[in-house]
């Protein structure tokens, strides 16, 4: 009886076991192509850039860049959306084959991955109660500042705000503006696209934005082995920014065309 | 592709992982005290009250058995603000925390009570103990003695349960972990250092806790082993 019990959980384990091998990592474009689909990784709470429809299926302006991609690829599409802490190393890990999850190109990053030419923009913007008295980063100051982790909100805040700004630190931008509705924290540091959204749900809302602090491009990323990859992305962006395509998506989810001088590189 | 372990830039943030490491200790002692403590007055409400009154406690601990501790988290961080209760993060991942250990230890304290043998009981009385000495000395020592390990263990399970307080932006052991990931991208060194860490935290409570019950309750609980030698007088098992 009790060699039975061991045959079955070994043949189960075995079955979890294979089935849970994952193909290896593409490193090169016939890779993705002979696999037949891309694997693109995108925000999980970052609207209008990615959020999770009713049904569960991300949109959004990454999403649409992503099956835009995926279209000139000539392959399938396999979107899967991952918080903003786990973006990069979920890249690393092999389980995206690329990144389109609002990822700006800083230099820390760009030690881990290869960033492509940005492809969106942003601005960056401290949102507070509209009776709070906060004007500019100088205001903030002995206050509690929500932010999600590992953005690029996070790095340039923590660089400009006084020393005595207390920090709450939150997985994604949803939560984050969850932490000013429910007051838990004096004011927080978003891009103004999420907060664009939370008045468009709640426009009775008392809260505002008090001021931009930063302006933000947002790149493609890929691993640091996957030079191919990224240029054949590179070529493609380039290609779609002056055929109006990544303009019309711009348009759709922001309202803005892109602006006429992104970085190239 | 060549991968190499760089632990220079994790080790270069070691204060803000010593601060959370020191932060996940102060939540878990605190939530153990205070949810134990819940957890031995539900018990005993609930065994000396007439049946009818014993709803309340069975209430609660259905009510958090049943659901996740991340949604039990939110609702007192996220939720209780739209009541007018507001509290730090912190806080609000203690009484999390003491919340969900109280209902745990209900029932793990009520497994020692019912173990205890109704014969010991009447033994008790036959001796003109009170009711309240009864339950103290016959009953409650010998239970508490009897469920120490599984007690302990529910103890442990609520100090790694704290790494879940990092989602309400609290900066214990897993929050300053993904700090420093974000910081520094190097997600495998950061995580194999705060593993060990919890492994190291895991089992200095394990042993502590160990010592406690023995110094508290000496003796009342058996040391049953079987073993196939003659010591017992059994007939060895093949």
């Amino acid at each position: 009886m009790s060699r039975k019990i061991l045959m079955v959980w070994s043949v189960l384990t075995g079955v979890l076991l294979a089935v849970s091998a994952e193909a290896a990592d593409a490193q090169s474009i016939n890779d993705i192509v002979k696999r037949g689909t891309v694997r693109i990784g995108v925000n999980s709470g970052a609207p209008p850039f990615s959020v999770v429809d009713s049904k569960g299926t991300p949109i959004g302006y990454d999403v649409d860049v992503a099956n835009l991609i995926g279209k000139y690829l000539g392959v399938k599409v396999e979107i899967t959306p991952y918080t903003t802490p786990a973006r990069i190393p979920a890249l690393e890990a092999g389980k995206a084959d690329l990144v389109i999850a609002t990822l700006s190109p800083t230099p820390e990053r760009a030690r881990a991955v290869m960033f492509t030419m940005p492809y969106s923009t942003f601005q960056l913007v401290v949102v507070a109660p509209k009776k709070s008295a906060i004007k500019s980063v100088a205001n903030l100051a002995g206050k509690k500042v929500g932010v999600s982790r590992g953005t690029p909100q996070e790095v340039a805040l923590t660089r400009t705000a006084p020393k005595d700004t207390a920090y709450a630190r939150f997985d994604d931008d949803s939560t984050t503006m969850q932490s000013l509705v429910s007051h838990q924290v004096d004011a927080i540091a978003i891009p103004e696209t999420v907060f664009k959204e939370v008045l468009k749900a709640q426009p009775q809302t008392d809260l505002e934005v008090k001021f931009t602090f930063f302006n933000q491009f947002m790149s493609m990323a890929v691993r640091q082995d996957a030079f191919e990859l990224r240029q054949w992305l590179n070529t493609t962006l380039s290609y779609i920014k002056q055929n109006g395509e990544l303009d019309d998506i711009s348009k759709k989810w922001t309202g803005n065309a892109l602006p006429p001088t992104m970085p190239v590189f | 592709m060549a991968f190499e372990l760089q632990f220079a830039p994790v080790v270069a943030d070691a204060p803000i992982l010593l601060h959370g490491f020191w932060l996940t200790i102060k939540l878990s002692v605190s939530a153990i005290c205070l949810g134990g403590s819940i957890g031995l007055l539900a018990a005993t409400a609930r065994s000396m009250a007439p049946r009818r009154y014993q709803w309340p406690v069975d209430l609660y601990v259905e009510l958090i058995r049943n659901t996740p501790f991340l949604v039990q988290l939110y609702i007192i961080f996220f939720g209780l603000p739209a009541l007018g209760i507001r509290m730090s993060a912190e806080y609000a991942g203690l009484l999390a925390m003491t919340i969900n250990l109280g209902a745990y230890t209900t029932e793990i304290f009520r497994a020692g009570i019912e173990s205890i043998h109704r014969s010991q009981i009447e033994a008790g009385l036959s001796l003109a103990l009170t009711r309240r000495q009864v339950f103290q000395h016959v009953v409650l020592k010998p239970a508490v003695a009897r469920v120490w390990p599984s007690l302990v263990s529910q103890f442990i399970l609520i100090m790694l349960a704290s790494s879940v307080c990092s989602f309400i932006s609290v900066e214990e052991l897993s929050g300053a972990a993904a700090l420093i990931q974000s910081d520094t991208f190097r997600s495998l060194e950061v995580y194999i250092l705060v593993t060990v860490l919890y492994l190291l935290l895991a089992l200095a409570f394990k042993i502590a806790l160990s010592f406690l019950g023995r110094w508290l309750l000496p003796g009342a609980a058996g040391r049953a082993r079987v073993t196939s030698g003659g010591k017992t007088g059994e007939t060895p098992r093949s």
